[in-house]
């Protein structure tokens, strides 16, 4: 592989994630080599903060902060979704979306990631989170969570009920229902574009002020770099809280008052019942 | 700069050649495979990061509704043990009361006994006093009475010029005590 360290020409800017080398067909982005670093570093630091929970080994400094994230995080989820038992199963995935984001966001500001690039001056890092792949992966995973978390909690009927609405019935409802099935679509695009477009902006800002300042961009990128820190702390949560309330949406009830007689279904956990139906009662009074 | 904008350019050919999805990155096949591998982490850390996690922070609720309850019992028990110590003083100040209230009492009549003692005392005194001045008023009488006859008969004895006997003299005494 012939690298050619800081790349003497021009920024080299692209919206896509370029390929490496082909693995079965399958090409290896330069978005997938850093996707892997951070993927190492982000499980790394979890299990790390795990045994350090466990008492295996001692806290630092990182250790901490997980922790302290996880704790902020664990308590937003179960103020966004009130019953904790629902709460408890969609914690992980959001959680883990805000890790991923923000582990991926920063190992994108890393100062190797574009000045290291292929004998054509294509970048051989590119963080994971600028690739439009990762963001609507990301986004696929969360509205089919948000849909299967719904079809969980409602039933079938009740979660068909929110789309589709017979126009003899309602026809406000009926109009409000196809709107809400295209909301979900917007919500996929919103959630993918939105990240994506944040980290290819914040990417394209640096190697802008990297190329403009030239020998003292040292200097000129620290107040940037920060900002980026900063900017890669508030995508990642508002991925986190948006996925959260999409979920939480679907755990509500949008319907007639005929409608508000079904209990959601919860078969597989005894535990979660009662509340369950509790909430199916509250719902009918 | 060049370079940029001819990319860019380059790139919107491209989105007017290819379909969307492509020209903005899209490959289906990474797709699915990156949703695979963010799945497979997402069950990763699901089983094996997440629940000592959890079962930390459930704990640690645990532990502070624990101490908020036993806070709240504490507190409960400040108040009863309070409620408590305050009843204990009034009672005993109360008795405390009763107590300096019968000393006085005890003592007031100790007083007033004391003095009807010292009363009688002192009058008895005064009484003995009395009597022994009225006994020995008497004896002085009597004594005086006996040296008032000795003397007489001194005189008597001198005025006879002999001596008379015990008898004599009496009789003699008796005699001018007679006539006096």
């Amino acid at each position: 592989m012939m690298l050619q360290s800081f790349a003497a020409a021009g920024p080299h800017i692209s919206v896509k994630a370029q390929e490496i080398f082909l693995v079965g067909g399958i090409s290896i982005t330069n978005s997938h080599l850093l996707g892997l670093l951070g993927f190492i570093v982000m499980v790394w630091a979890l299990l790390r903060t795990k045994q350090a929970v466990q008492g295996k080994k001692a806290h630092n400094f990182l250790t901490r902060l997980v922790v302290w994230v996880f704790e902020g995080l664990y308590g937003t989820v179960h103020q966004i979704i009130p019953e904790a038992a629902w709460a408890r199963r969609v914690a992980p995935l959001t959680i883990t979306i805000f890790f991923f984001v923000i582990s991926q966001y920063y190992m994108g500001l890393l100062p190797f990631v574009g000045p290291i690039t292929l004998h054509d001056g294509t970048p051989l890092f590119r963080g994971m989170v600028a690739d439009l792949n990762m963001t609507f992966a990301l986004a696929i995973v969360t509205i089919v969570s948000a849909q299967v978390y719904a079809f969980r909690y409602l039933g079938f009927k009740g979660n068909m009920g929110r789309y589709f609405v017979s126009p003899l019935k309602d026809p406000i409802m009926t109009f409000v229902g196809i709107l809400e099935l295209i909301a979900e679509l917007s919500r996929l695009l919103g959630l993918s574009f939105r990240l994506f477009g944040n980290v290819l902006a914040g990417e394209v800002l640096l190697i802008m002020i990297a190329y403009l300042t030239q020998f003292i961009s040292p200097l000129a990128l620290q107040p940037f770099y920060l900002f980026e820190l900063f900017i890669g702390g508030i995508q990642a949560y508002i991925f986190f809280m948006l996925s959260t309330v999409f979920i939480s949406l679907g755990m509500e009830h949008h319907g007639s008052d005929e409608d508000h007689a079904h209990t959601p279904i919860l078969e597989h956990s005894s535990s979660d019942a009662p509340r369950a139906r509790l909430r199916g009662e509250e719902l009918v009074s | 700069m060049n370079d940029l904008l001819t990319q860019f350019a380059s790139s919107e050919v491209a989105v007017e050649k290819a379909d969307m999805f492509s020209s903005i990155g899209i490959d289906w096949k990474l797709l699915v495979l990156q949703t695979i591998a963010f799945l497979v982490l997402l069950w990763f850390l699901k089983k094996f990061v997440y629940p000592p996690l959890v079962a930390m922070l459930d704990k640690r609720e645990a532990q502070i509704e624990e101490s908020t309850r036993a806070a709240v019992e504490a507190s409960k028990r400040a108040t009863e043990s309070q409620e408590k110590v305050d009843k204990l003083l009034a009672q005993a100040r109360s008795e405390a009361r009763e107590i300096v209230a019968t000393a006085k009492s005890e003592a007031g009549a100790m007083l007033t006994d004391a003095e009807a003692k010292s009363k009688q005392q002192a009058e008895n005194i005064v009484a003995q006093a009395q009597d022994s001045i009225a006994k020995e008023v008497l004896a002085a009488k009597k004594a005086l009475h006996n040296e008032t006859i000795e003397l007489v008969a001194q005189a008597t004895e001198k005025v006879v010029g002999k001596t008379v006997n015990a008898n004599v003299d009496n009789s003699v005494i008796k005699a001018a005590l007679g006539d006096a």
